[in-house]
């Protein structure tokens, strides 16, 4: 059952249908910067009043992980007129099949800077990065002109909107990293370092960015405060899933007919969001599976969604995660141990090479699937890989070893017909497999 | 053991390799200079502007061999050894000479289904180069890419980290091809919402020349 009402007549408010909504006089006409106003001058809202308003809401966070917001940003510790304290705005997206956030920003971007100014209210911060991956050359620049014109309205700098605080927003421009996406790498990267990613704890409320207390927070999920604050957090809590509420934007790609941004409520049937929203597969193919959220969930074949919404407790009891929301669709031509084999070398390329497990297993799972995809692997490389699998997961710095491992651990799960049919048909067919290697 | 170390029985061999940048176009002007201190100006040291820096010192020199990754530390203030291993962390960094014009071809995931290695094939045939491989007249690298965040419109490519090609085809490498030639670089294209086309009619940017909808993708033949 579709946990998301009505949502034919859905009103978008991420990415709501007005025209140049990116430029500030537009989305001052819009209400934009009401909320931020709101905050800052009205008796009504102190820091404490906001965090609770986002916890009310029950917003998670959207960039991967699923954390509820309005929890992480009171994990901040008490305020000391001494210690700085920063806002990390993670516009890394680099997680395949994700590129929602480089839509949010180049259709709203002031959407995302009132959000992050918000927030830092809530947390009493000055100072926010927002680190968009540098492959997004383009939107930077589009964004700091707009950005531009929004420190000369008075909406972001010193003494906001005569309210005596003051915030500071900075672009941080990437230079082609997935793992700078992972939060303490991003830190890292941020400081000038290398962006290896940190041994946790200390988590980065104690010790962020240059030591100092710091939150770090997806683009759509910063996008979310504004709206939290101009309609309240009850209205929020009603969108979609009650477990996991909110508009979110699905991005839909692969063997569909209308691929692309989609703004919904949570807790979409996955069905309704092939089908309907995306114009059904291509070619009138049949489905054969799809990956719900970025290349790190797991697969789930097109037996296993029948009923199955988009929100994290109606997918985990599937077997898979909500993730960024990023959709790949695949039609019953696909090769799935071509594509693990492609998969496996995004990893293995990615991997920042700091621990043992995961420079050399995602090296070794990219080896061992290359192997299977060219016929030239035999049935015990399955259980090898496995095993692999097992060896990487959760023994690493960052989660990075995790994602890698996941993808091949349930597409062999849920694919090993497709992989024995790829192995050596003779040692297959006398079952000498054990005996010859 | 002082005196081994000033004088080695064996050669070591020098730090760096022989300078690509002639030693009088080695500074940076005042203007970026200027533009360096603001960055510096923005974080808590000014090791965080090393990135930008380094932007800025591959837009100038068009690559990053280590006297220009030298230089970037020089202005900074930081360790040589510091700013190079933040160089040659990042896939966006070049640090050997690429052809005029680098073409991205992203392979990864959604584009790998929808054609993006037919397209690199494409790509590779058509100029006689590997993935990796620069022309032999200088003009284009093809390399093959990581997801780009574009995967709606796949398959795609970048040029030399700017500009995104969307819906790859065979016509569109080929006009591409002939473009860049000439040195016609493709304008930005915003890639429009389909909500947005039931809803509005289309792009809601009115201030971006070039647009583009989401298609329906290609058929693949190739997958690696
Ligand atoms: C390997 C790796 C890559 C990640 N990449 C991204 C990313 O590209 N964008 C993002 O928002 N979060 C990414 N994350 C999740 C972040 O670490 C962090 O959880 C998130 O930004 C927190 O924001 P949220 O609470 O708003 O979701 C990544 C995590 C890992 C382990
Ligand atoms: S798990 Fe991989 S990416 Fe993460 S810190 Fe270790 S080596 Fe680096
Ligand atoms: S897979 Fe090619 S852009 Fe994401």
């Amino acid at each position: 059952m579709s946990k998301a009402g009505d949502w034919r007549n859905y009103k978008r408010v991420l990415l709501p249908p007005v025209k140049d909504l990116h430029r500030l006089d537009v989305y001052e006409a819009n209400e934009g910067y009401r909320a931020l106003r709101e905050v800052l001058t009205t008796d009504k809202w102190t820091p404490t009043s906001v965090t609770d308003e986002v916890k009310k809401s029950g917003l998670k966070g959207r960039g991967g992980a699923g954390f509820p917001t309005g929890l992480k940003w009171s994990f901040m510790p008490p305020v000391n007129p001494d210690v700085p304290r920063f806002l990390c705005c993670n516009g890394d997206e680099s997680e395949p099949g994700t590129f929602k956030d480089r839509q949010l920003l180049e259709y709203n971007p002031h959407l995302v800077f009132e959000g992050i100014l918000i927030a830092c209210y809530a947390m009493t911060i000055r100072k926010a990065f927002l680190y968009v991956r540098g492959e997004f050359a383009d939107w930077i620049s589009l964004m700091e002109a707009e950005l531009e014109k929004a420190y000369a309205k008075g909406y972001v700098g010193q003494n906001i909107m005569g309210s005596g605080f003051s915030c500071d927003i900075v672009i941080h421009k990437g230079a082609g990293a997935y793992i700078c996406g992972e939060e303490s790498s991003l830190m890292n990267s941020l400081e000038g370092k290398r962006a290896y990613p940190r041994i946790k704890p200390p988590f980065p409320a104690q010790k962020g960015v240059w030591g100092y207390p710091t939150t770090i927070n997806n683009v759509e999920t910063l996008a979310c405060a504004p709206l939290i604050i101009r309609n309240g957090g009850e209205w929020y809590a009603g969108i979609g899933a009650p477990t996991h509420a909110g508009p979110v934007l699905y991005g839909i790609s692969g063997h569909v007919n209308r691929p692309g941004v989609y703004e919904y409520p949570t807790g979409m049937l996955i069905t309704d969001l092939i089908n309907e929203v995306a114009g059904g597969m291509r070619g009138g193919k049949k489905l054969k599976a799809l990956i719900p959220g970025g290349s790190s969930t797991p697969i789930l074949r097109a037996d296993m969604i029948d009923g199955v919404t988009m929100d994290a407790d109606s997918l985990r009891a599937a077997g898979s995660m909500m993730g960024t929301s990023g959709m790949l669709i695949m039609d019953e031509d696909t090769d799935i141990v071509s594509w693990l084999r492609r998969i496996t070398h995004f990893y293995h390329h990615e991997s920042c090479g700091q621990c043992t497990p995961c420079r050399e297993g995602t090296g070794w799972l990219e080896n061992i699937v290359t192997r299977i995809d060219e016929g030239e692997g035999n049935l015990r490389d399955l259980d090898l890989l496995i095993d692999l699998c097992s060896q990487m997961e959760g023994r690493t710095v960052c989660a990075l070893a995790d994602a890698a491992a996941w993808p091949v651990r349930y597409t062999i799960d849920r694919f090993r017909s497709e992989f024995e049919a790829k192995c050596k048909p003779s040692l297959v067919a006398s079952g000498l497999e054990m005996a010859t290697v | 053991m002082a005196d081994f170390i000033k004088h080695p029985v064996v050669e070591l061999p020098e730090r760096k390799p022989e300078p690509v940048i002639p030693a009088d176009q080695l500074h940076f002007s005042e203007d970026e200079k200027k533009q360096i201190q603001t960055w510096i100006s923005r974080y808590p040291t000014a090791d965080g502007a090393v990135m930008r820096a380094l932007w800025l010192a591959q837009e100038k020199f068009s690559f990053l061999p280590p006297e220009v990754i030298q230089l970037v530390a020089d202005e900074l203030g930081m360790p040589y050894a510091k700013a190079y291993g933040v160089a040659t962390f990042y896939t966006q960094y070049f640090k050997e000479k690429k052809g005029k014009y680098v073409l991205d071809v992203c392979t990864c995931f959604s584009c790998q289904l929808c054609g993006g290695f037919d397209m690199l094939h494409y790509l590779e045939e058509k100029l006689g180069v590997h993935k990796g491989e620069t022309t032999a007249d200088g003009v284009f690298t093809v390399q093959e890419a990581e997801c780009l965040g574009a995967c709606g419109s796949a398959p795609m490519l970048q040029i030399t980290n700017g500009t995104y090609v969307h819906h790859l085809t065979k016509d569109k490498i080929d006009a591409l091809v002939d473009a860049l030639r000439e040195d016609k670089v493709p304008a930005f294209t915003s890639v429009t919402l389909p909500q947005d086309e039931d809803e509005m009619g289309g792009n809601r940017r009115t201030d971006v020349a070039a647009t583009e909808s989401y298609g329906v993708c290609p058929v693949s033949e190739t997958t690696r």
